[in-house]
């Protein structure tokens, strides 16, 4: 088989103001990626951009992004992220930069890494806890996302809901 | 993502419904709204259309994924409005979240539409979507549910049949008695049928389901057995009828139906002693050469000593008996029907099936109550198997008397079970199958079954000696070296124990035993080859009704004999003391072979087998394990064909039975013909082949007596064979309506079966070799004269003949082949070269094809107009022949006409060809028996006449013969075998 292979980016957005994190949607990063890449790399850039660039997964709250690139050129525009420094969403510039975490050739490698990496930032998290309540919280998270024996029942429901729906 | 849903604007609906199943578990953005239409959004909630040309996801709840649901916990205010801060808590929810769907993106694979698909390679299996308990067990019944809804999904406008019952269920013993009934109930079923069904071709005709012939291939060793063995056929489907009453008035009212002119009739006094089966063609009352009903056999009771009534079995087909009948009761006076039980005697033969039919009806309303149905009569099995006829109704009366003549008109169809054995070793089969039945104790079986007829019978000392003669006259047939040598239509009857118990382990062969013969009996055998059977030995019980019903009655079930047999104390050994049950009167009558013509006398000779109803399959197991063949309808047309009779009711063009067959073969031939794609379909108009699916035997005589009328008055020279022959087809093409008309009233055409005519005509055809003449011992026939023919057409207008052509070289013939007249040179030839292969014809035109293009044409572009101009144009171009015909029926021809098949008004049948046609063929094979082709037909007896007198002596009886599918001429040579 024969596929169109792409490089899948799993990015962090950084912003100095984490509300200002809320405001971000998918468009206002693709434009700010477009946009740094024809800055940098001019007219071929742009075009490069345009063929099978796309923003696959915006997470506001967290601010991550996974972003998809051709693979034969994924290194031209990636070298073009670190220019970036605002993007523009909903009538306001927010100044922020991209971090990338992960380079992948799947999204599944990508949501792979990404599942480690946060299960350790929660858990870097919960020695620094500044009071109680928000370690008491952070606990809850904890263990609300390591708890894996619920998935298959989750899924049951959700083929019988469907089935239902049909 | 943009990119996505810019795409799938223009996906399908179906399309973005596998796209939806794909991403399912796939995260989706998490994004604040940003305007009020995202709440809209939001609250359409679970369905995540892709279609929709989206730049913002903003997925606010669709609570199945766990993350979001934490998300809510939050409070709807937080996803309203912008928060102030930021927490801890919140911080690591958010990612806690993310990390839920993220595993269950990376969890779950399974994303297309089948499971096993998600599976590695080196998992996957054949036929996984066939099986699931291939699949790995955890996903076993997430397949099978899928499974499910897929058939769900497919099939649902199939309707399962509604089998209500199992297999097993249907199969057991009472059901499938049941189910047999009911099937019964349309077509009469042979004793035998379920043996046939599981071995033949079934047909349904006449009423019946009878076996046409074998699955598997034998016609090659079903010649063989005719010829050096036996063939076995079941003709129980004949019909017999049985009249009783005065001798000589049962002889007066039958003399009505034939005539001494075609041979024996009912009185011929070898058959009225009951000695010998007679055969007989039956016409209507007074009618004799014209309106003939067909065939049949015929066999009187032996008379009982100083008594006048006498009792006559008529055999006949069953075509013909719904003609029979009716004619029957007219010349016997018998119009009073006899409702069933009001003559004891018939009643009780006749309320059986009446019994056995009431239960079928109620059956459909409660098919649980028939099987506890209690017998009326005790000593008869529980079961309620079928005997005789099943699809008469109850009601129907069977028997009508006259009170004038005191005659009694008997239906026994289905009563009595008759067997054919054809072949030179049919009575060894016979003798090896059956045994003459022993003696038994009359004193003490009495004791234990009073109603049996056998004990009874052995009291009177008179029977015993007649049994007794019987059994040695049987005895003496092991000897007979073929069947043939026995004088035809032999009548013996004779008693036997139960074949049954004496069946063999396996099938042996059954073969003559020749050298076993003591001097004594050498001389009783050549008085039985000389005289046949004496008379005293053919009495039989079986014309007794009531002993008949007593051995259908107390027949002994299979089940009752394996068991019986089980008990013995050797296993494998014959049952003695024989059961008193197990005796069965039965009639041996002797089938006469091919009794006309020169060469192979006695060629498919046989016996006849007469048992009573009930006993079909005890016979039919044992004489099938003696190597015996069993063959269907279609060897039986074989047979007479070979036989070189004519067979009922495909050779009796002249009787009802035999046009109705007709009518039926020209519409299956014509639906075969029809099937083919019309470039694939056979030309039969190039072929100059008028009617290639029946005979048009009516018109034929007319036409030749018309062109012998025409003849006539033009003159009457030696040599103008061919230039006469020439002027009659012209005259004839000029005006046969008008000839027609004048010909009328119409007379029907008739076969000629008067033996002294017949053996005039056969004579004549013969080439006035020394061979022929020999044939003539007595008085030399007269000689062929134009006055001996004028005469002899007077006697037989409108008539044809039944002849045999023997091809001279090469060729099979075909049914519906043409008999034409050779013309002078093609005789000149043949006297030449004795193998030439025979003239051609020449390709006919067809115009009926270039007029149905036209017509087509016409049709496209403007109805109306041009039909009237196409009538005019379409008379001109058309054959001489066919012109004035079919001009006059044009617009009603042109819309039935078929590619390659002329429509129905025929032009001149005789003269449409180069030749002179005489007649056709009804049968026609490659003749094992000959070597040759040979085929079986009608020719016109006028046509004939014409022919012999102007063909020249050495050539006498040459003719010519092509096949409806050829233009090649074959010769033949004519026989007619008398």
């Amino acid at each position: 088989m024969v596929r169109v292979k792409s490089r899948y980016l799993l990015c962090e957005i950084n912003v100095s103001d984490r509300s200002n994190l809320l405001k971000l949607d998918d468009r206002a990063v693709a434009g700010a990626v477009r946009a740094a890449v024809a800055r940098i790399h001019g007219d071929y850039g742009a075009a490069l951009c345009s063929v099978r660039f796309c923003v696959k997964y915006l997470n506001a709250h967290t601010g991550t992004v996974f972003l998809r690139f051709p693979k034969g050129c994924y290194k031209l525009l990636w070298s073009a992220l670190p220019f970036i420094t605002s993007i523009e969403s909903r009538g306001q510039i927010i100044p922020c930069f991209f971090n990338c975490l992960h380079v992948g050739g799947t999204m599944r490698t990508c949501q792979k890494f990404l599942i480690r990496y946060n299960t350790q930032q929660l858990h870097q998290m919960l020695p620094k806890c500044k009071n109680e309540e928000e370690k008491r919280q952070i606990r809850e998270a904890i263990l609300s996302c390591t708890l894996t024996g619920r998935n298959d029942e989750t899924f049951e429901d959700e083929l019988m809901s469907e089935e239902d729906g049909e | 993502m943009v990119a996505k849903s810019s795409t799938a604007a223009n996906m399908s609906a179906a399309k973005a419904k596998m796209r939806e199943k794909k991403m399912r578990n796939q995260p989706v953005s998490v994004q604040h709204p940003s305007s009020s239409h995202g709440e809209s959004r939001a609250e359409n909630g679970g369905g995540q259309s892709d279609a929709r040309p989206s730049s913002q996801r903003q997925r606010a709840a669709p609570n199945r994924s766990g993350w979001i649901r934490g998300h809510q916990r939050d409070g709807g205010g937080y996803a309203r409005e912008m928060p102030k801060y930021i927490t801890g808590g919140s911080f690591a929810r958010a990612r806690a979240a993310e990390v839920n769907a993220m595993l269950k993106a990376v969890t779950k694979t399974a994303a297309s539409s089948h499971l096993f698909q998600g599976l590695p390679k080196h998992m996957r299996r054949r036929a996984m979507s066939h099986n699931t308990k291939r699949l790995p067990r955890r996903l076993r019944d997430l397949a099978n549910r899928m499974r499910e809804k897929s058939l769900q999904a497919g099939p649902k406008k199939k309707k399962e049949p509604a089998k209500n019952k199992s297999r097993k269920a249907r199969r057991r013993h009472g059901n499938l008695l049941l189910e047999f009934n009911r099937r019964q109930r349309k077509n009469i079923w042979l004793e035998t049928h379920i043996w046939h069904a599981k071995r033949f071709h079934m047909v349904k005709k006449w009423g019946y389901c009878l076996g046409d012939r074998p699955t598997y291939k034998c016609y090659r060793p079903c010649y063989r057995a005719m010829s050096s063995h036996c063939l076995l056929q079941d003709l129980s489907y004949y019909c017999c009828i049985e009249l009783k009453g005065e001798e000589d008035k049962l002889l007066a009212a039958l003399s009505q139906l034939t005539c001494k002119e075609a041979g024996p009739t009912f009185a011929a006094a070898m058959c009225l002693s009951g000695a010998r089966q007679g055969s007989v063609t039956v016409y209507k009352a007074g009618q004799y050469p014209t309106q003939p009903l067909g065939p049949v056999t015929y066999l009187w009771r032996p008379p009982t000593a100083g008594l006048t009534h006498r009792q006559l079995w008529i055999w006949a087909h069953p075509t013909l008996k719904q003609d029979l009948l009716p004619e029957l009761q007219s010349v016997c006076q018998c119009s009073e029907a006899v409702v069933p039980p009001v003559q004891p005697e018939v009643s009780c033969a006749e309320a059986d099936p009446g019994i056995q039919a009431e239960p079928k009806s109620d059956s459909k309303l409660k098919p649980g109550a028939k099987r506890k149905k209690s017998c009326k009569d005790a000593a008869e099995p529980p079961a309620k198997k079928i005997l005789g006829d099943g699809t008469r109704l109850p009601g129907t009366p069977v028997t009508w008397k006259s009170s004038s003549t005191g005659i009694v008109i008997n239906d026994l169809t289905m009563e009595i079970v008759r067997y054919r054995l054809i072949g030179p070793q049919s009575h060894s089969v016979l003798t090896e199958t059956l045994e003459a039945a022993t003696v038994c104790d009359a004193g003490r079986t009495e004791l234990e079954s009073p109603s049996l007829w056998w004990p009874q019978h052995c009291k009177d000392q008179s029977n015993m000696t007649l049994h007794q003669q019987q059994t040695d006259v049987f005895n003496i047939l092991k000897g007979v070296c073929s069947t043939g040598e026995v004088p035809p239509g032999t009548v013996l009857g004779l008693t036997v124990d139960d074949p049954r118990l004496n069946l063999p382990k396996t099938k042996v062969k059954a073969v003559p035993r020749v050298s076993q013969l003591q001097e004594a009996d050498e001389e009783k055998m050549r008085e039985l080859m000389l005289r046949g059977v004496p008379q005293p030995c053919c009495q039989s019980s079986l014309w007794e009704q009531s002993v008949r019903n007593s051995v259908t009655d107390n027949k002994m079930s299979e089940q009752e004999l394996n068991r019986m047999k089980s008990e013995m104390l050797v296993p494998g050994s014959r049952l003695s003391p024989t059961p008193p049950q197990g005796r069965v009167p039965i009639l041996l009558v002797h089938q006469p072979g091919k009794q006309v013509g020169n060469e192979m006398s006695c060629w498919g000779a046989g016996w006849e087998l007469l048992l009573p109803k009930g006993w079909g399959m005890a016979f039919w197991i044992p004489l099938v394990y003696r190597e015996v063949r069993v063959a269907g309808l279609h060897m039986s047309l074989k047979h007479s064909q070979n036989k070189a009779a004519p067979h009922f009711p495909h050779d009796y063009p002249d009787c009802p039975a035999g046009a109705r067959f007709q009518e039926e073969q020209e519409a299956e031939f014509l639906d075969k013909f029809r099937r083919r794609p019309p470039a694939k379909r056979t030309n039969y108009i190039k072929h100059g082949c008028l009617a290639p699916f029946r005979c048009p035997w009516q018109q034929l005589a007319e036409e030749w007596e018309l062109l012998m009328m025409e003849g006539g008055a033009e003159g009457k020279g030696e040599g103008q064979t061919q230039s006469s022959t020439k002027t009659h087809v012209e005259t004839e093409e000029a005006t046969p309506q008008q000839h027609r008309a004048v010909a009328n009233p119409p007379i029907r055409f008739n076969v000629l079966r008067n033996r002294k005519s017949l053996r005039l005509l056969s004579g004549w055809c013969r080439p006035t070799t020394s061979k022929g003449q020999r044939q003539w011992r007595g008085a030399p026939p007269p000689p062929l004269s134009r006055a001996a023919v004028t005469s002899f057409h007077s006697a037989h207008r409108m008539s044809l003949v039944w002849v045999r052509l023997t091809l001279l070289s090469k060729g099979k013939p075909e049914t519906h082949a043409m008999v034409c007249v050779p013309t002078a040179e093609d005789l000149k030839l043949f006297g030449k070269k004795q193998a030439s292969s025979g003239p051609q014809e020449r390709p006919h035109k067809d115009h009926f094809k270039c007029r149905m293009k036209r017509k087509k044409k016409g049709l496209k572009e403007a109805a109306p107009s041009l039909l009237s101009s196409d009538d005019g144009e379409g008379k001109a171009p058309d054959a001489p022949a066919a012109s004035d015909s079919i001009a006059s029926k044009d617009p009603q021809s042109a819309s039935d006409l078929i590619l390659g098949l002329w429509p129905d008004p025929l032009p001149s049948v005789t003269s449409h060809c180069t030749r002179v046609t005489l007649g056709w063929v009804t049968q026609g094979d490659f003749s094992l028996s000959v070597g040759c082709g040979e085929a079986l037909g009608f020719v016109s007896v006028t046509g004939l006449l014409d022919t012999l007198v102007n063909q020249p002596v050495e050539h006498r009886g040459t003719l010519l013969l092509r096949n409806p599918t050829s233009l090649h001429y074959r010769f033949v040579k004519l026989n007619i075998d008398v």
